[in-house]
């Protein structure tokens, strides 16, 4: 048995006051810093402060929108078929369009089963759908509005994909109908 | 190409064995049958687009090559429409770089003018073109973008689409019940030789020639015939869509039910398919003994209103069944299984019941394709199992006091002669869906519908066939009539082959069968074709 004999604490360690300080420092440190020199912290006080994120990221989903406003979803079910979390319920229905076949009824994705993997924007034949959004946060207060809908998934403004140039020629949900009109391809 | 063809030669169990040599192996095939279905019989699959074993051969897509050792040495020859004969030295791909490269060079000149809808197409998935290509072809594609697709099928279909690009007429309305897409089509003729052959009325045609061909009818005329969606089924490609079907579902999701179609004596054999508890289509189930390949309109498009109209579950301890004579009516849709439980249900209730099946519509004549005419399916079921003619019934109606229908619709069939069945004071009926004899029972019951059980049925040509549940039941409380029955008897039978060893006790040309070991292409009975 081997006994380790402790050094006896000499008289400035028994007065405890500068002890306490010592062990106290690298807390108080971040504290002065906190208070101080807040900019240099590595930490980010979300949700004020928000995260850089990438364009890569894999966000929310977006659906692309024709020029004319109709999204650009065939309703091929490609995206359903590549999704592991079987999160995305398509229904499809011809098109008004005498140009287009088919077009998209129905296109729901469920955001609390999501995995966000990327697959389903992986598998889009015609770039329809995208997770570019940049929106990492979900915040709701029943599950059913954690569902996305066509019209939620549609509804995007140009203005925040400055650098995407096919953003810039689709109008954005609300405005589809003006879109139309503008564009001079009212649907038969 | 609007000729007449010759039928090919199926092989059956009796074709003589004749040896060929295949790869150089000696192998022993049927020979009486063209050398596709040869090499099919031994496990080799060649692939095919316009060849269709229910169809005239016609030999125009070139997909099915193999190499043949003739006099002038090895010569390339299409399966489909080259006869057996013995000793034949056959060369498939697993042999020949020349036959790989032939099939591979075909399937690209198929595909060159082929647009790339797969995503919105409605036969991805089951499309003979993906398979053929995943089989022989997968070639890099020499597209060049710049030049885009030649082929459009009718130059007055055609149209600028979103994209600046010419287009084939994309939705071609051929009748009440067909779209064609004239892109997709790749000329098999065999849509063609459907109606011109089977459906025997030739409201489709090839015009135009050499690659401006194009499918359409008769100026001023629709496809409009009893059996045109056939022309959807033996479509290669998704040229010919059905108007029901079309974007109704992705195929690879849909599950499927081998079952029996029970609103016609011959029991088409048929595939429910079925996804989130509902049926989507009903495909024919190939069964060259019956309906082949082929299904009529009425039964493809029964399946709208099987879940439509139905009446609920009811949990029925015992019947207010008089002290008369009581009729017990099985309908035309009743299984075997039923009719043995209805036995039962006779036997334990004592001599004042007799047994009654069929139904009060008029028999039709048989159109030799998919159709009998005889509304009542079970008919000769019926009869192996001791019932009498339902007409026997109408004729004796007023000696009985009591009236069980099961899955007989006497009312609706026939309101004004079925009138004289309202003197009858006790009438139950047991029926899938609340119909006019539902309305006017004292008690109505509900069941399962036939596409919802298990069990069996005799068709007109004696072959016993085998019916399997689509989980599509919209209340899961819903019991088979074979199981109510047996339940009001005493004796409830739980499973499907209980019910079938109970009918097998009852008539004498099932004895020897199991539920099990009927196959999915059914048994013919002793006694062959009625």
């Amino acid at each position: 048995m081997r006994v380790i004999k402790q050094r006896p604490m000499n008289w400035v360690e028994r007065l405890y006051v500068f002890e306490a300080i010592r062990g106290l420092w690298t807390t108080l440190k971040h504290a002065a810093r906190g208070l101080f020199r807040y900019e240099t912290l590595p930490t980010i006080s979300y949700p004020e402060g928000q995260p850089e994120i990438r364009n890569t990221y894999r966000a929310r989903h977006r659906l692309m929108l024709r020029p004319d406003g109709t999204p650009r979803c065939v309703a091929c079910g490609m995206c359903a078929a590549a999704c592991p979390a079987h999160c995305i319920f398509i229904e499809a229905t011809a098109s008004d369009d005498p140009r287009i076949e088919k077009k998209v009824k129905r296109f729901d994705i469920d955001h609390l089963t999501c995995v966000f993997c990327g697959l389903c924007a992986e598998a889009c034949p015609v770039d329809a759908l995208r997770m570019d959004t940049k929106v990492i946060s979900f915040e709701h207060r029943t599950r059913d509005e954690f569902v996305a809908h066509l019209e939620d998934l549609t509804a995007w403004d140009p203005k925040d994909y400055p650098e995407d140039e096919q953003s810039q020629v689709a109008p954005g949900g609300t405005k589809n109908a003006e879109a139309r009109k503008v564009w001079g391809m009212e649907v038969k | 190409m609007s000729n007449y063809y010759n039928m090919p030669k199926l092989p059956t169990e009796n074709s003589p064995k004749v040896e060929i040599f295949v790869d150089d192996k000696p192998v022993m095939v049927p020979g009486d049958t063209n050398l596709l279905e040869a090499l099919k019989a031994v496990g080799i699959e060649t692939p095919h687009v316009c060849y269709h074993p229910f169809l005239p051969v016609s030999g125009n897509c070139r997909q099915c090559l193999v190499e043949q050792e003739g006099p002038r040495g090895r010569m390339l020859v299409i399966a489909c429409y080259t006869p057996v004969a013995p000793g034949m030295k056959i060369y498939t791909p697993a042999s020949s770089a020349r036959v790989k490269n032939a099939r591979k060079a075909t399937q690209e000149f198929m595909l060159v003018n082929h647009p790339l809808d797969c995503p919105i197409c409605d036969k991805a998935g089951e499309c003979t073109l993906q398979e053929n290509y995943m089989e022989a072809g997968q070639n890099e594609s020499r597209m060049r973008p710049e030049y885009g697709k030649n082929y459009h099928g009718n130059p007055e279909h055609q149209f600028i689409d979103a994209k600046g690009q010419v287009r084939g007429g994309k939705h071609v309305d051929l009748g009440p019940r067909v779209l064609l897409d004239e892109e997709r089509c790749v000329q098999c003729d065999r849509c063609v030789r459907f109606m011109r052959s089977i459906a025997g009325s030739e409201q489709l045609q090839l015009a135009g020639r050499a690659d401006h061909t194009y499918i359409t009818t008769f100026p001023g005329e629709k496809l409009d015939h009893e059996y045109d969606l056939c022309v959807t089924d033996v479509c290669p490609v998704g040229a010919m869509t059905a108007k029901y079907f079309r974007f109704q579902k992705r195929v690879w999701l849909l599950s499927h039910t081998p079952t029996i179609s029970m609103d016609d004596s011959l029991g088409a054999n048929i595939w429910l398919d079925h996804a989130d508890g509902h049926i989507y289509r009903v495909m024919p189930r190939c069964n060259p003994e019956v309906n082949r390949s082929w299904l009529s309109n009425t039964s493809r498009l029964a399946f709208q209103n099987f879940d439509k109209n139905r009446l609920p579950a009811i949990d029925v301890e015992s019947l207010p069944i008089g002290k008369g004579k009581i009729a017990l009516v099985a309908g035309g849709s009743c299984t075997m299984e039923d009719l043995a439980a209805l036995r039962m249900f006779k036997e334990s209730l004592g001599d004042g019941a007799e047994l009654f099946g069929g139904s009060l519509l008029k028999v039709g004549a048989p159109d030799g394709i998919a159709k009998s005419g005889d509304p009542v399916a079970n008919r000769s079921g019926m009869k192996l199992m001791g019932f009498a003619d339902v007409s026997e019934f109408m004729k004796r109606a007023s000696e009985f006091e009591t009236l069980v229908t099961v899955n007989a619709d006497l009312f609706g069939e026939d309101a004004a002669v079925a009138k004289d069945l309202e003197k009858i004071n006790c009438r139950i009926a047991l029926s899938a869906f609340d119909d006019a004899t539902a309305r006017k029972a004292t008690i109505a019951i509900g069941v399962r519908h036939w596409s919802e059980v298990q069990g069996t049925m005799v068709n007109s040509l004696n072959i016993i066939q085998k019916l399997n549940a689509c989980p599509v039941c919209p209340d899961e409380n819903l019991e088979a009539a074979y199981e109510v029955i047996s339940e009001l008897a005493g004796n409830k039978l739980e499973s499907a082959s209980a019910a079938f060893a109970k009918a097998t006790e009852y008539a004498s040309a099932l004895a020897g069968l199991t539920y099990d070991s009927i196959k999915s292409t059914g048994k013919l009975l002793e006694g062959g074709n009625a």
